[in-house]
């Protein structure tokens, strides 16, 4: 049941791609459809998660090419079950929110399915050659969405993408590999993996490697170069899925192999990823205030908020990994959220620009809705009670500043910089007179709006009762830091 | 070389706009789409200040004195229906009718305004007061300890009363606008301001009266005797604070007081309905004015058409309606400007031209800061 999640996908990737389609209607129709699939397999398979048992369930194995001690082995814990999640839903909303005029939409929406084969694939390997080859199947896709479809310097982000993320491939792919031969296991199943008896010395010299990919893939500062260009570049449906569902894959990482695998090195180093956590938190911010394309706003927000994951990772307690998962389910649908309104107001307004657009939140003229819903996301994003960012935070917070209460309060100014950057935009953006070049806007319909309003249910929703997804990542949590 | 064309200095628009008005144009430029414009919002215009006239006068003749007139907006006429109307608000906004009044009374001006004054006015308003409260003596009592407080009630109820008998006029001239034009007689923008222009000075000595009936008894709070007529005293004061100082738009632009941006002397104000910025600012959901709420009824379909036609259709009507109402308002100024001037606009006398030239310079010095300019560019 469980390879469904990755089959459904797949399958559909290869029937879109190859289906005769001259309108793009087939194509769009059958990737939603596929989507929506693979949404209900994942429901009906969370409705049977026991979130009350540690370890992986639905495990399928099947051997494959044993002789490089490579299996399909999968399985989904409460680690995964959240980001599997994520990854259904906003791969729906990212087929959804396509524009149907696109040019190629055979291939548009073939490389979508596969990029959502990719992360789900990787989200559920219980082997590290699987997981790393999935890491490395969404290149490709995400390549080619942001090199064919995307702005005016859609090629050079696309390259920097590329050759940034097959880096951090190379060197995730290299610590495996270097735990394989020290341990001297005969596969890369992860859980024999765990059970290894390395040096303290062994151990950072492979965890070096593994979390210096990981910080690429996050990204975490100085290796983050690659995200503002590619987000500004990507169409709005890529940059929700990217910010949404494919940064998630390196903190994922960072938990299930980082910690999961180096214990002891990880404890050594934690104290050290967590100044960097907070140095990250606040160069995110800090770059977000002075950024003048909205859509480059929301991705230094991005940055400064996936450095909260590192923290709590960082801190190591049962409550810090709880928190690390919900901050990034949390911080997946804000984030997509806001990559999708920004979009809206680039798609009505032709600009991005802070400087040039103003007074969009007019009633009659401007972009009301848009704007209200832009309001709440960003009021979701500063931690606002009552949303889904206050729960991820506080708990974020509470569960790393007994450990690292330094790290901690610069990521707390780094939270309070959030309410400065957005309010700074929304002001510009969205008060003020509307100015006369935007004063004939076209209207927005409901049905942009929908996805918007489904995703703000769940912010507001997680926000009121966050235990819904928490309950899932308890159990592993402990189990994580157990050896479980 | 290539010159690029320079923008117009404040004199020479200022000198553009005089000859424009001395060769019989109108400060509103001349075209079909501005005439179907105003035709048709000033026919909805006309309803809707029906509307308001009858319930000023209303309230003026039965609501004079009244506490807590509940039920001013009723027009006499209280049933279930029309109460859950007017809390659910699908009614006229008679509220708007009421902003203008006190923003006339606010900057007074006319010979109302100076009737009110007097002690003629202050014997007729005890009297007034003496018979309304005869045999209520907590408000005769009120009345000795604040003498003032009454006759200024009774002051406001005259405001009610001026300003619904002058929209009686202007909402005649604009019903009638509209037939002409749907007769075929209307066919530019010249001839609009000629009619409006016509109407006014037919009934510019027509007189306004405000009288009550008091337990069978008649009371001439203003008199005819006192000579208030229907331009100069309630017309040209209503010009005065409702196109030019200030209109009761909601949501339009809103001025610190504390940051010197209202000017000390109300007489400099600026934010009259020339001035009125169509687009509103901020608050979601605030209509640009009660009145673009109350004339979106009564918009007539070739006029809604064109509205139709929009980027945003009907979704941003009242701002549409807003700036058509601009237009239509400057035909007014205009015809207010062309009725008021020394001497005929067109005269050959060079005297009379030079009068001409600078009383119409003082008019457009005051407009230049208002939405002429803009009006005429879209």
């Amino acid at each position: 049941m469980l390879s469904a999640l990755i089959l459904i996908p797949l399958l559909g990737s290869l029937v879109v791609g190859l289906f005769p389609d001259k309108t793009g209607k087939i194509s769009r129709n059958l990737a939603i459809a596929t989507s929506v699939t693979a949404l209900l397999v994942n429901i009906y398979l969370g409705w049977q998660f026991d979130p009350s048992t540690s370890g992986f369930q639905f495990s399928e194995y099947a051997p494959w090419l044993e002789w490089i001690g490579l299996n399909y082995s999968i399985g989904i814990d409460g680690l995964s079950l959240p980001l599997v999640f994520l990854n259904s839903f906003l791969t729906l909303i990212a087929v959804i929110i396509t524009d149907k005029s696109l040019a190629r939409p055979r291939f548009y929406y073939s490389m979508l399915l596969l990029l959502s084969c990719g992360a789900v694939g990787a989200f559920l390997a219980r082997d590290l050659l699987l997981f790393f080859l999935f890491y490395e199947l969404e290149i490709a896709p995400l390549y080619f969405l942001i090199a064919i479809w995307g702005g005016k310097r859609r090629g050079y982000a696309a390259m920097k993408f590329l050759l940034y993320t097959a880096v951090s491939g190379i060197l995730v792919l290299a610590s495996f590999l270097g735990l394989v031969w020290l341990t001297g296991a005969e596969s890369f199943a992860y859980e024999p993996l765990r059970q290894h008896t390395l040096s303290l010395n062994a151990e950072l010299l492979l965890i070096a490697p593994l979390l210096v990919g990981i910080f690429i893939k996050i990204p975490i500062f100085p290796f983050h170069t690659w995200l503002p260009d590619a987000h500004v570049e990507a169409s709005t449906p890529i940059s929700v899925l990217l910010a949404g569902v494919l940064l998630k894959l390196g903190t994922y990482a960072l938990l299930r192999f980082g910690l999961g695998l180096f214990l002891e090195a990880w404890v050594f180093l934690a104290p050290w990823m967590a100044i960097l956590a907070g140095i990250s938190a606040l160069y995110g911010a800090s770059c977000a205030i002075a950024q003048k394309d909205m859509k480059k706003v929301v991705a230094y927000s991005s940055i400064a908020h996936m450095a909260y994951i590192l923290l709590a990772v960082s801190a190591t307690t049962r409550l810090s990994i709880t928190a690390s998962v919900f901050q990034m389910v949390s911080h997946g649908l804000i984030s997509a959220l806001l990559f999708m309104l920004v979009g809206v107001v680039y798609q009505k307004t032709g600009s991005r620009d802070v400087e040039s657009l103003r007074g969009l939140l007019n009633p009659e003229r401007g972009l009301p809705v848009t704007g209200g819903l832009m309001i709440l996301g960003v009021m979701a994003s500063s931690g606002l009670p009552g949303m889904v960012g206050f729960i991820s935070e506080f708990l974020v917070f509470r569960g790393s500043f007994p450990i690292f209460s330094i790290p901690t309060l610069l990521c707390l100014v780094g939270t309070g910089l959030t309410a400065v950057y957005f309010l700074l935009v929304i002001n510009k953006v969205f008060f003020g007179r509307l100015t006369e070049s935007l004063a004939h806007l076209p209207r927005v319909k409901w049905v942009e709006h929908a996805p918007a309003f489904v995703m703000l249910f769940f912010i507001i929703a997680f926000g009121i009762q966050p235990s819904w997804v928490i309950h899932l990542s308890e159990a592993q949590a402990v189990a994580l830091l157990t050896g479980g | 070389m290539v010159i690029s064309p320079t923008k117009p200095t404040r004199s020479q628009l200022i000198e553009e706009y005089t000859q424009r008005l001395e060769s019989g144009q109108a400060l509103l430029q001349d075209s079909p789409q501005n005439l179907i414009e105003v035709i048709g919002v000033l026919k909805s215009y006309g309803i809707v200040l029906d509307a308001y006239s009858v319930n000023l006068c209303y309230i003026a003749n039965t609501q004079f004195l009244k506490l807590f007139p509940f039920f001013k907006y009723f027009n006499g006429e209280i049933n279930p229906k029309k109460f859950l109307r007017n809390i659910w608000h699908d009614r006229i906004n008679y509220e708007y009718a009421e902003y203008c009044m006190k923003s006339m009374m606010w900057h007074g001006g006319g010979g109302l305004d100076a009737y009110l004054d007097t002690p003629e006015y202050r014997a007729i308003a005890y009297k007034v007061i003496k018979a309304k409260f005869k045999y209520n003596p907590l408000m005769l009592g009120l009345h000795k300890l604040f003498p003032d407080f009454l006759p200024e009630l009774l002051r406001q109820m005259c405001y009610y009363s001026g300003l619904g008998q002058f929209w009686r006029v202007m909402s005649d001239i604009f019903i009638d606008l509209s037939d002409r034009y749907d007769r075929g007689e209307i066919k530019s923008i010249p001839d609009v301001v000629q009619h409006i222009l016509d109407g006014l000075v037919k009934d510019a000595a027509r007189p306004i009266i405000y009288k009550v009936t008091i337990r069978g008894e008649e009371y001439e709070i203003i008199p005819q005797s006192m000579g208030i007529t229907f331009l100069m005293d309630t017309g040209v004061p209503y010009v005065e604070a409702i196109f030019f100082r200030g209109t009761p738009f909601h949501g339009t632009i809103s001025y610190n007081a504390q940051a010197y941006q209202i000017p000390y002397d109300q007489g400099a104000f600026g934010y009259g309905a020339l001035y009125a910025d169509p687009l509103p600012i901020g608050g979601a959901g605030i209509p640009p004015t009660l009145l673009m709420q109350d004339m979106r009824h009564f918009i007539p379909d070739y006029l809604m058409d064109i509205y139709r036609h929009n980027i945003r259709g009907e979704g941003d009507l009242r701002i549409q309606i807003c700036q058509s109402f601009q237009k239509s308002m400057f035909c007014v100024t205009t015809a207010a400007v062309k009725g008021l001037a020394p001497h005929p606009l067109d005269t050959t006398d060079p005297e009379q031209q030079a009068a001409n030239r600078n009383y119409l310079k003082g008019w457009l010095t005051r407009l230049f800061d208002s939405q002429m300019i803009t009006v005429n560019q879209n």
